[in-house]
């Protein structure tokens, strides 16, 4: 069975992009092997605090935490993308995995297949 | 080796540190502009994006035209194909 | 060799959706098969019939319908996305007491199952996205 690596990489309440990125790693993992990485404005999903409820979209976020429940095996993250944006994994609502460059490379050589969103 | 496509300029800020010594990139869409500038690595960019903007002969070397068929063959020799937009 | 294909922009307002078109064409004229298509995000707008585009702009939708019906190419626009965006079919337009549905023949609203086992089983994934 393949294994397959989604990629995020959109920025969480500016479109419904990070949302249905989300629901199709939630999908995901119910069928195979499945991992997250966080890229680019993507690690700003991350954020802890995030409140939603006067805005009116949906505050998707608190989902994070299940995704271990969801059995997703590793959770991770542009350790450049995230230093670049002055974060570092404290600001995270969840506990994330930073990878350098290489630690990158491996963890999608890993995959059998990728997903972007 | 990898695929990675981009479609837009900003792509390349996500996949930068992505790209493996023995990994292919090719551009598409708005990404063809990327070719304006120059990069790190060997890039493939299609044809007809990069003639729909009047890029022919604007484009940094060494930056090689394909068709879709060529793409194809690329995602065929590759070992996985990652999209950046 | 086997490929899925998944197209995140609707026609207009992207060129995702046209890019999808030619590599799903050479994809086939390569030899390869295509196991589906699955429109996901913006993309399900391609799914729309309504669309009408000016006669002098490409029909993107009709000629992913041609393309789909001439090669028994699995067409899946995804339900939640399609939800979302006002495109229906007969069923949802009951399920949800709406006046009529849109979908364009050849395409069918389905779950995101249909993505992940359409990726699992490929040989290849490309997405076109915006």
């Amino acid at each position: 069975m393949s294994s397959m690596l989604f990629v995020f990489s959109r920025p969480p309440h500016g479109s419904i992009n990070a949302q249905e990125g989300l629901d199709a790693l939630l999908m995901g993992s119910a069928f195979t092997t499945c991992s997250v990485l966080f890229v680019g404005d993507g690690v700003l999903q991350l954020v802890a605090g995030q409140s939603t409820d006067a805005l009116g979209t949906k505050n998707f976020s608190l989902s994070f935490g299940a995704l271990k429940d969801y059995g997703v095996t590793r959770i991770a993250c542009s350790m450049p993308d995230l230093l670049a944006r002055g974060l570092n994994k404290s600001d995270f609502l969840i506990e994330v995995e930073p990878l350098d460059a290489a630690g990158m490379q491996a963890l999608i050589r890993h995959h059998d297949k990728v997903l972007n969103f | 080796m990898i695929l990675h496509t981009i479609n837009k300029v900003a792509g390349l800020a996500l996949c930068q540190h992505l790209i493996a010594a023995d990994d292919k990139v090719v551009l598409l869409e708005d990404g063809v502009y990327l070719g304006l500038q120059p990069l790190a690595f060997s890039i493939c960019a299609i044809r007809l994006d990069v003639e729909a903007r009047g890029l022919v002969g604007r484009l940094k070397e060494p930056v090689e035209l394909i068709d879709y068929s060529d793409f194809v063959s690329l995602c065929t020799e590759a070992d996985k194909i990652c999209s950046w937009f | 060799m086997n490929f899925a294909i998944v197209v995140h922009g609707g026609p207009y307002s992207s060129q995702a959706c046209l890019s999808a078109l030619k590599f799903a064409k050479a994809v086939l004229a390569s030899g390869h098969s295509i196991n589906r298509v699955f429109f996901y995000h913006d993309g399900v707008y391609t799914a729309n019939n309504l669309i009408a585009p000016p006669q002098d702009e490409a029909p993107v939708s009709r000629q992913w319908q041609e393309f789909g019906a001439g090669n028994k190419i699995e067409l899946i626009a995804c339900i939640a996305s399609c939800l979302r965006r006002g495109i229906l079919d007969e069923t949802e337009a009951g399920r949800y007491e709406k006046s009529g549905s849109n979908i364009a023949p050849g395409f069918t609203i389905s779950g995101l199952g249909q993505l992940i086992d359409a990726s699992i089983n490929a040989d290849r994934v490309v997405t076109f996205g915006v």
